[in-house]
């Protein structure tokens, strides 16, 4: 009778088992998508995030203002595979320009029948309104502050619907280059209040979470837990100016977020991701180079790297000494040993590819012992006394393999025989702070350009006024008028005159010396065609596609 | 001591546990070196920017004055403002406590299956070769770090084999499981598992497995290995006692006696290492989560500390402190129900 009991509870037990899984079966041949055809969607990684917004008035990271430039569009912008010379500038939202003689006047022509992805016209108010209000709301952590709209423009004034001219105060010869640049693309009234930035909220609509809409994509989904990104989708905007064209290439971008380096190269060998962008460790991209069943793409980056040194007390207050360290780096080591040569050996603080640049760091020695011995003998420092500093890094990641690169600088530095260093570090925040109370007699930092210019290269680093944010206290009149001349100026030719002096000023003072240029890298599936890696490090997403 | 008045003073004690908690937690981070509010801007900046921040933050106030906002808040539910980017940091906890609870859930559940399975198998071939194999096997796990395992688990069930992927909380094709929706009505855990099946979309319930099984795995072997440990040394003493030997006498079966005598008695030692052993998991789960992409608290955490954003990881390790208080109490309770000696 028990045995009886038990092997029909059994069998009850059976039966509701195979039910559940006939049932689990069933329901999951029936709620299997229908995926849209592979081409028509392209899965990008990445281990970037949007530091803050996807509005204009604050957004002033990297990947922010590369979702920006997604949804949105400037009155110019540069053509792919630009150098960042002028001639690289196309016509996107304005069909035409031109500059009074002084420099002080530009007016730009805007293109017809140009619409949101809400259907409303846009014309010269719209360009008026957007930045009017980014120079007025003038967020401390925006680039309106940052690179200082507000002293740039005076006034944006409505000529007629389709033409707008902007009353600058100073020349400024990178204007159209700051046009292309990002922050300066359209924002949208309708969603973009004059007074207030536009804030990430879960509880609103994609849509109503940024602040653009004349772009090639529109915002399906953006989805952040505990305030990081977890997902962003893009949907082709059917709206947009240059559709016609077949741009975009491909109706739907995901962009999933990796929280390192290691699991996002996982991610693409393991096919998990069509794309991964930023950033790929140099060892990962170098073994990738070999494999077959994926592209890797490279191109001339615009991220540098530099050795800035404290000159409000010793030992760099003493020009000498700064010039003797500049003369003991040796950059082939940090560029083969950190970066697996992944990155270009630099020898001017504007980059290689960019108009203007020259190797002028070269005259210092790459590296040339005998000239840092030279330059510290007389100051008593010899094999027996050695002059002692201590150089920063910082350990966030916030900049690529930090710790691996004062390293080699340190073994670099020291291989003079009349140097000793001593390492300090501080995780990113800590180090910016120290930066700011002087506390770092040499530290290194990076700059990824706001426009892509000479000007965005020498003023916020040498100039007295623009580059009192590094806190170098470096401070040299000439290097100021240099500068201002230089911004000022149309000419080209008188450009590029100007700027090899400043970089040959900039070698006799030495404020900063500069270390390497990154290169950019992208790896995709074979497949994936369309990546354009430029020293404009702009990532279009609207030119990305998966062959068939 | 009846179970009630046991189950009160229980409740009663984790009171002052926690306050000392928040106030540890307080403490430590004011102390630590440097200003938060300077460090957060990238350039310089006008000084009224920053105390009108600092201002915003509760920073102007005395220190005693913070203290007191803070504890209040805490017991409001509101953890303060994030100094990163000025949000609730309890929404921004609460939005990323289910992914953690999931792994977290299902971690325990496979460290806890086979830490007993090999623990039981173990001590029935005490000192025999499958006795030392699974010891090492429970020592490896037990020595080995976290992200290592996920790292190699990756490489083999992700980029070699291609079973498995190697990070995120769903396929990117598909959407998020949104939960039951019934006309205005909206119900969802934020468990993947749970509200794909609210959903009722089997496809999202078995994707949603399949992303979750490698970080589980990854977290559940490692803590495993204390399970193993415990569950031998318990199972060999107990199956040496007399109410095992009479079972046996009875003629039960060996399985019977085993998992229905034997381990019922081991296994109160066992439990009370699970609630010890979910501040580990809390622990593990930090760098489980930063290897496999997972965006729970873990993840969480460690963003926050590269920001410097003390708000944020005061709210994270008041919350992490809490839970690991509710799950002690839980297992005490749960222990004192199941042996009365503990009341008396």
């Amino acid at each position: 009778m028990k045995n009886i009991k038990a092997i029909s509870r059994m069998l009850i037990v059976g039966i509701i088992i195979v039910i559940i899984v006939i049932a689990g079966v069933v329901g999951y041949y029936l709620t299997i998508p229908t995926t849209p055809a592979a081409k028509d969607t392209l899965v990008e990684g990445t281990t970037d995030s949007i530091e803050t917004c996807l509005d204009t008035a604050r957004a002033y990271d990297f990947f922010g203002l590369s979702i920006v430039q997604a949804l949105s569009s400037g009155l110019v912008d540069f053509k792919p595979g630009a150098t960042g010379s002028v001639n690289d500038i196309i016509p996107a939202l304005a069909t035409n320009w031109s500059s009074s003689a002084d420099g002080l006047q530009w007016t730009f022509i805007l293109r017809q029948g140009v619409k949101f992805d809400d259907d409303t016209e846009f014309n010269a108010t719209h360009v008026k309104y957007t930045f009017d209000r980014g120079i007025s709301i003038n967020d401390p952590d925006g680039a309106f502050g940052g690179v200082g709209y507000g002293d740039i423009i005076e006034n944006v004034t409505v000529v007629n619907t389709y033409t707008v001219k902007f009353y600058l105060r100073i020349p400024f010869s990178a204007f159209l280059s700051l046009m292309a640049f990002q922050v300066s693309f359209i924002v949208d009234p309708r969603y973009a209040p004059f007074d207030a930035v536009v804030e990430y909220d879960s509880s609103r609509t994609p849509r109503e979470n940024h602040a653009m809409g004349l772009g090639p994509y529109t915002l399906a989904n953006w989805t952040r837990v505990a305030g990081k990104e977890t997902e962003i989708r893009l949907e082709a905007n059917t709206r947009y100016w240059d559709a016609s064209n077949g741009l975009p290439k491909t109706k739907n971008i995901i962009i999933k977020f990796y929280s390192d380096a290691t699991n996002l190269a996982s991610a693409i060998r393991s096919k998990q991701v069509d794309v991964a962008f930023r950033q790929l460790q140099a060892v990962d991209i170098q073994d990738m180079m070999t494999d077959d069943t994926l592209h890797v793409w490279g191109g001339t980056g615009s991220f540098i790297q530099y050795l800035c040194f404290q000159e409000r007390y010793a030992p760099f207050n003493v020009t000498a000494i700064r010039q003797a360290v500049g003369a003991a780096i040796n950059r082939t080591t940090i560029v083969q040993t950190v970066f697996l040569g992944q990155a270009q050996k630099l020898y001017s603080m504007i980059p290689i590819g960019m108009s203007g640049h020259t190797d002028a760091f070269l005259t210092l020695g790459d590296p040339n012992y005998n000239k840092t011995r030279e330059l510290l003998a007389p100051l008593g420092y010899n094999e027996t006394h050695k002059l002692p500093f201590t150089l920063w890094y910082e350990t966030s990641g916030h900049y690529p393999q930090s710790a691996d690169l004062a390293t080699v600088l340190k073994s670099s530095i020291e291989a003079s025989g009349v140097i000793s260093v001593s390492l300090g570090s501080a995780e990113w925040a800590s180090y910016k702070e120290k930066r700011s109370r002087a506390e770092m007699e040499a530290y290194i930092y990076g700059w990824y350009p706001d426009y892509v210019d000479p000007d965005d290269y020498t003023y916020p680093f040498i100039h007295s006024s623009g580059g009192g944010w590094l806190n170098t206290n470096y401070s040299n009149p000439q290097m100021d008028t240099l500068i201002e001349w230089a911004r000022g100026n149309t000419s080209a030719t008188t450009r590029d005159n100007l700027y090899a002096q400043i970089q040959n000023l900039t070698v006799t003072d030495s404020p900063m010396i500069p270390l390497y240029q990154g290169s950019a890298y992208a790896v995709t599936d074979p497949k994936v065609k369309g990546v354009y890696l430029d020293i404009t490090q702009v990532w279009r997403y609207w030119l990305l596609y998966i062959e068939q | 001591m009846t179970l009630r008045a046991y189950v009160i003073s229980r409740i009663l004690l984790t009171i002052p546990m926690i306050f000392i908690l928040l106030t540890m937690v307080f403490v430590v981070i004011r102390i630590l070196p440097g200003d938060p509010v300077l460090a957060h801007f990238e350039k310089n900046v006008d000084p009224a920017l920053v105390e009108e921040m600092r201002v915003k933050l509760g920073l102007d106030k005395p220190l005693w004055a913070q203290y007191f906002d803070y504890v209040f808040g805490v017991f409001r539910g509101d953890l303060g403002k994030s100094m990163y980017d000025y949000s609730p940091v309890a929404e921004q906890i609460f939005s990323a406590f289910p992914a953690t609870l999931e792994l977290a859930i299902s971690s325990m559940i496979i460290a806890a299956l086979v830490g007993i399975f090999l623990g039981v198998q173990a001590s029935k071939r005490y000192n025999k070769p499958v006795d030392h194999t699974i010891r090492i096997f429970g020592i490896v796990t037990y020595a080995i770090p976290v992200f290592l395992l996920g790292m190699i688990l990756q490489l083999v069930f992700g980029v070699g084999l291609r079973w498995l992927p190697v990070g995120l909380r769903m396929n990117p094709m598909l959407a998020a499981p949104q939960g039951l929706s019934i006309g205005a009505l909206h119900f969802s855990t934020g468990l993947y598992t749970i509200d794909s099946l609210l959903e009722g979309n089997m496809f999202k319930f078995v994707e949603s497995l399949r992303y979750l099984f490698l970080p589980s795995l990854t977290l559940g072997t490692v803590l495993s290995g204390v399970f193993i440990r415990l569950t031998r040394t318990n199972m060999f003493e107990t199956m040496r006692l007399d109410f095992v030997t009479a079972a046996r006498a009875r003629g039960l079966r060996e399985t019977t006696v085993t998992y229905r005598y034997a381990l019922r008695n081991a296994f109160l030692p066992v439990l009370t290492m699970i609630g010890l052993q979910f501040a580990t998991l809390l622990a593990g789960a930090v760098l489980t989560e930063t290897t496999f992409s997972w965006p729970g608290l873990g993840t969480y955490v460690v963003d926050r500390i590269n920001f410097r954003d003390y708000t944020a990881i005061q709210g994270a390790v008041v919350v992490f402190g809490i839970l690991v208080s509710i799950v002690s109490l839980v297992v005490d309770l749960l222990y004192a129900y199941l042996d009365p000696r503990i009341r008396l």
